[in-house]
């Protein structure tokens, strides 16, 4: 137990307590397993990375027999009862284990041989939406196989989530706690070497840039650097990959000025000056994995929101009918029906004002269609709003009608009701796009939509 | 019979393999005839036909030309994104754990279109034998469970395809046996990774599965989180790379995929041609090419055009479209065959009939050419003796398919020379310029006379720098379009000397700043001023300002520029660039205008039908009992259906059957027995109208114009307006 407790520790730092809990549980195939263990805390904790570690070690030293699965695949109970059965008795039996129900299962596990097994099981939550055997079964599988078996399930949620109706047995709970600033810096800070040779290699043909780079390139300067990037990083993201994945992409800016010469290595200040922008840059691009060059990055997002709503609007390309589809979408989706009258019909009669309506009509914001959401309509109101606000005649035809399901499939308009029997008229849709991207495509057409919205009036 | 026998009788399929070898045997046969017999649908005497002849090889023409421009427009991002499919291979192992390569292809919308790219993409793929690629389709991905099978089924099979291609015979009993092993529920990823353990030594390492999902939009958001989670969980073992077809913007990825998703994908973004631009070229490209014979007139291309841009942005509909025009245009007659290239139209004419010569004296644009012959006899001649206009009509051809390589040309020119005037009044793209000049006599119309006044005003350097473009541009079009082909020859000799002229009044124009260097001084520092002004009144305020004020040192240029531009207008404009109406005799054996055909056939217009159908049944029955003299008449011969059609459009949006039946009863009485129809109120209602009545309104409702409302009783909703 100890020496696999010392095999993982230099792995993963800063879990030495969790790595401890575990030895002392499984650490051991001579001694009895508990049956089930549950693993859970945040998603960038560890938990998978270090399961997977213990599973190898354990295989590795003492001959126990292990698997990994990850429910989300298992869209079956078949597929992980076949899974598991694959990596637990023994490969030579030729290819085709077949389990189809829980029996089979149990009564096939039985007849394996090992000193220990140890079953992992990813995204735990999601058994509870399987069989309702599963759960339970798994839970006390030691129990009915009488081997010396454990179940490892690792969840984001704590157990308290997978109660049910009929209980389950108790488990071990351990919890995987988020790592604090000063902890996360260590991790970060304990790839410098990696980081420093991976550096001298790239510079290996230019000498004057590996000369720099070999006296600048200290755990000082790197402990600074993830320091800056975390006072950024840290209230955003606790999920340790991606940072450690933005922290990789962000040094190389930040490295830029003293390769260059520009900037001596001890000035953080300068250097801090430098990098701020693109680290802020890099933080609205945090998890979206979109290989581009840093800089394009930081020219698209420096741009505000409102711009790039409009840049949306003006590239995504529609057809000019299809325009004018959205925009009557969106007008009849955000003004009330009995208001339609007066909107779209040129003589619609003078209105008598009293003073009760005009009260009702005061608008605040909050009462305001607009930032309410969208409603939904008929697809007899959106066609005769289409025709009023078109000033051109256009026959109704079969390639308009196909519009409004392209107009569907592009999830710029959604079904709210009577998806299927849209032919007796009693569909509902609704848009699903706001005000700033109708006004942007109106301003395409020439089409002032403000004009129309009773909330402007 | 004893009736639990049937309980123990069934029928079973015993699969053995012979329906699978039956049915190989068969796709085999039906190979073979398919590629002797070209087109089957259509009968040997329409197939024999010297204008079907014409139309096939006009055909085959224009698509192979779209094809191989569309390979050219799609290969860049193709080259692009299959480099980046292989480049997935190359990567080393330590960076590829759990991140799944994922290329995002921003493909614009209208997703029919697009298979065809993916297309292209799977067979470049597979030539480079770097891949097995399965396409995805939404539709096949309901469920988790359906995805992964289909995917699995998919790669798996497609190597089945591609090596049963390259090697059939070799690998032919590879394939049955793995065939006979693959069930739909056996795909699974287990199943995948032992096969790709199996394959993997004989297919090289860096073989990549490839996953297309051409229409990223239409998936269900928690089925394409789970589907992109469990195949970034397996790319350690097996070498994935997805490829989303996105029509909208990147912004639907990210609104689609939350974090946690996300962050298990690597993304890069590749970007397409957009369609209208795809269409621009394809249209100054192929159809405005003066290869083809085949024209057609400004106002079928415009509406073709409108299709496109104004409903479906389908490039593939506004082929087929193309497509149709052409069919219709040569489906007209044999005379139809003389539209092709000279020398075979030239072979043609002895084969025509006397139909052929009779349909081609009855062109609208015949007449005009009897009439303006003076003798007496020759016009007798023209219009009876089929051999005299057989002599005639190779000088006919020949001034047709002249004036139009003239007029492609002059456009040319055109183009270059109003193009990029401020706001452009005729259109500032061919397409535009074809329509416009083939509609109507431009020289006649505001637009062309506000573009003239503008070239007017314009600077003598921006003038002649302009004038000098659209020469360079007229040349080099000659020179590289024009002159290979047959009348090509003739048609650069009737350009040259015009050029020739317009170059020389040029000369003059620039000399006329030489000779007076004040004024050019005076005019120059002005002219960057003018480039600002934002309306364009007010730009022609200002120039007419100066224009005043030193109209006297500028009358020499001015005048030298006015000339060449009636120049222009002479030679080119009013020579070439004529109407439809005023081009040579018999141009409409070039020209299809026939455009409420088309429009009739490719457009449809369900509810117009519909309602053509119901209220005036002889439309499309030619039955003598339902004439009527007026659109709203009833009358009791109608159908049923259609009387009841005709009454529910006099009600309002609640019809009360009981109101209705009363008033079909009188209609169909009405016209057995006049009299007695207010005592018949009162009367039982004849069970057989009643019957016929409800039957009729059962259809309407099954036709959706109708819906029995569950608000009031007995009354029906109106669902049409």
């Amino acid at each position: 137990m100890e020496t696999l407790c010392a095999a993982l520790d230099p792995m993963f730092p800063c879990r030495e307590a969790a790595i401890t809990t575990l030895g002392e549980l499984i650490g051991d195939a001579r001694e009895a397993y508990p049956s089930a263990i549950y693993l859970f805390g945040h998603s960038g904790t560890g938990k998978t990375a270090l399961t997977r570690a213990l599973l190898k070690e354990c295989s590795k030293r003492q001959g126990v027999r292990t698997a990994h699965l990850n429910a989300i695949e298992c869209y079956t109970t078949k597929i992980m009862l076949e899974n598991v059965l694959d990596s637990l008795t023994s490969p030579q039996k030729g290819d085709s284990v077949k389990a189809d129900n829980m029996v089979e299962f149990v009564e096939q596990l039985r007849r394996a041989e090992a000193p220990g097994f140890l079953i992992a099981v990813d995204n735990a939550e999601r058994l509870r939406d399987m069989d309702a055997n599963v759960l339970p079964v798994l839970l006390r599988l030691q129990q009915l196989t009488s081997l010396n078996l454990c179940v490892i399930l690792l969840s984001q949620l704590p157990f308290e989530k997978f109660y049910n109706k009929t209980g389950l047995s108790e488990v071990i709970c351990l919890h995987l706690p988020q790592y604090n600033k000063a902890e996360t810096q260590r991790i970060l800070g304990s790839d410098f070497d990696q980081v420093r040779g991976h550096l001298l290699e790239q510079f290996a043909t230019d000498p004057g840039r590996l000369e720099i780079c070999e006296t600048a390139m200290t755990e000082d300067f790197y402990n600074n650097y993830l320091n800056l990037f975390l006072s950024v990083f840290y209230k955003a993201c606790r999920d340790l990959p991606e940072l450690q994945l933005t922290a990789r992409k962000c040094f190389a800016v930040y490295l830029e000025p003293v390769l260059d010469g520009a900037v001596e290595a001890s000035d953080i200040s300068r250097l801090w000056r430098h990098i701020a922008g693109p680290l802020r840059a890099a933080l609205t691009q945090i998890y979206m994995r979109i290989e581009k060059p840093l800089e394009e990055c930081a020219e698209s997002s420096a741009s505000l929101e409102d711009q790039s709503v409009r840049k949306l609007a003006q590239s995504l390309e529609l057809p000019y009918y299809a325009k004018f589809l959205l925009i009557a979408a969106f007008l009849a989706s955000h003004n009330a029906a009995n208001q339609d009258k007066r909107l779209f019909v040129k003589h619609h009669g003078k209105q008598r004002k009293r003073m009760q309506t005009v009260n009702a009509r005061a608008k605040t914001t909050e009462k305001m269609s607009t930032t309410l959401g969208p409603k939904s309509f008929s697809i007899d109101r959106l066609l005769a709003i289409f025709y009023a606000i078109l000033e051109e005649k256009v026959g109704l035809t079969c390639n308009l009608l196909s519009q409004i399901s392209t107009l569907v499939h592009l999830k710029l308009l959604s079904f709210v009701s009577g998806e299927q029997n849209i032919m007796d008229g009693s569909a509902r849709l609704q848009c699903t796009v706001g005000l700033e991207f109708v006004l942007q495509i109106g301003k395409v057409v020439g089409f002032n939509v403000r004009q129309y919205l009773c909330d402007f009036m | 019979m004893d009736p639990t026998i049937s309980v123990s009788k069934g029928v079973f399929v015993f699969k053995n393999g012979a329906t699978r070898a039956g049915k190989k045997a068969k796709t085999h046969k039906r190979k073979r005839p398919d590629s002797s017999a070209v087109n089957s649908l259509l009968g040997e005497e329409v197939v024999r036909q010297p204008f079907y002849e014409e139309y096939s090889q006009a055909w085959s023409q224009v698509s192979g030309h779209i094809d191989d421009l569309q390979q050219r427009t799609y290969a860049r991002t193709l080259e692009q994104l299959v480099a980046f499919v292989v480049a997935q291979g190359e990567r080393t192992g330590a960076d590829k754990d759990e991140v799944l390569p994922t290329a995002a292809l921003l493909t614009g919308i209208n997703q029919p279109d697009h298979l065809s790219q993916f297309e292209a993409f799977t067979q470049r793929l597979h030539a480079k034998r770097a891949a097995r690629v399965c396409v995805l389709q939404s539709r096949d991905c309901a469920t988790v469970k359906t995805a992964v099978e289909t995917m699995v089924f998919g790669l798996v099979e497609d190597n089945l395809a591609v090596g049963a291609d390259v090697e059939e015979s070799e690998e032919e009993d590879v394939v049955e046996r793995d065939s006979k092993r693959l069930r739909r529920s056996q795909c699974t990823l287990k199943q995948l990774r032992s096969w790709y353990a199996n394959n993997k030594g004989a297919e090289g390492s860096s073989c990549q599965l490839v996953v297309i999902l051409p229409d990223f939009e239409c998936f269900s958001a928690s089925v394409l989180q789970d589907f992109i989670l469990i195949l970034s969980a397996h790319c350690g073992s097996l070498p994935f790379v997805l490829v989303l077809g996105v029509a909208t913007a990147m912004s639907a990825v990210h609104g689609t995929l939350p974090y946690h998703v996300s962050s298990k994908i690597r993304l890069q973004v590749f970007q397409t041609q957009a369609a209208p631009v795809g269409l621009n070229e394809m249209l100054d490209r192929v159809l405005l090419s003066p290869k083809y014979a085949f024209h057609l007139s400004g106002k079928a291309f415009k509406f073709l055009t409108h299709i496109f841009l104004y409903y479906d942005f389908s490039i593939h509909g506004f082929i087929q479209g193309f497509k149709f025009c052409l069919m219709e245009h040569f489906f007209a007659g044999n005379s139809f065959a003389l539209c092709t290239d000279y020398s075979r139209a030239l072979g043609r004419i002895k084969h025509l009939s006397h139909d052929d010569m009779e349909s081609i004296r009855r062109l609208p644009s015949f007449r005009p050419y009897v009439e303006q012959i003076n003798d007496c006899k020759r016009i007798i001649a023209v219009l009876t003796d089929d051999d005299y206009l057989k002599k005639k009509l190779p000088q006919l051809l020949r001034d047709c398919m002249l004036h139009f390589l003239l007029f492609r040309s002059a456009l040319e020119f055109l183009t270059e020379l109003v193009g990029d005037l401020p706001r452009h009044p005729l259109g500032k793209l061919h397409r535009e310029l074809y329509v416009n000049c083939m509609n109507k006599p431009i020289a006649a119309t505001p637009e062309y006379k506000e573009c003239w006044q503008m070239l007017g005003f314009l600077s003598k350097d921006e003038f002649v720098g302009k004038v000098t473009r659209c020469l360079d541009r007229t040349e080099q079009f000659l020179a590289e379009e024009i002159s290979p082909l047959e009348l090509g020859g003739a048609c650069v000799d009737g350009m040259r000397p015009q050029l020739q002229a317009i170059r020389q009044a040029l000369d003059d124009v620039a000399k006329g700043t030489t000779v007076s260097p004040e004024t050019a001084g005076t005019m120059r520092p002005n002219a960057p001023n003018l480039a600002q002004v934002t309306s364009r009144h007010e730009l022609q305020a200002q120039l007419l300002q100066r224009s005043k004020e030193d109209k006297d040192r500028a009358q020499p240029p001015a005048t030298a520029l006015q000339k060449t531009l009636q120049l222009i207008e002479t030679h080119l404009v009013r020579g070439h660039l004529r109407a439809l109406q005023d081009a040579p005799p018999i141009h409409e054996l070039f020209v299809f205008s026939d455009i409420a055909t088309v429009r009739r056939n490719i457009i449809g217009a369900p509810r117009a039908a519909l309602h053509t159908a119901l209220n005036n049944p002889h439309f499309y029955m030619q039955c003598r009992c339902c004439e009527l003299q007026d659109q709203s008449q009833l009358v009791s011969t109608l159908p049923d259906l259609s009387v009841v059609y005709k009454l529910h459009l006099e009600c309002g949006r609640m019809i009360n059957l009981f109101d209705w039946l009363q008033a079909f009863r009188s209609v169909v009485i009405g016209g057995e027995q006049d009299g007695g129809v207010e005592n018949a109120a009162q009367e039982q209602i004849d069970p057989q109208i009643q019957a016929r009545f409800t039957r009729a309104v059962a259809e309407l409702q099954f036709l959706g114009y109708i819906k029995m409302s569950k608000r009031k009783t007995d009354h029906a909703t109106r669902l049409t307006w």
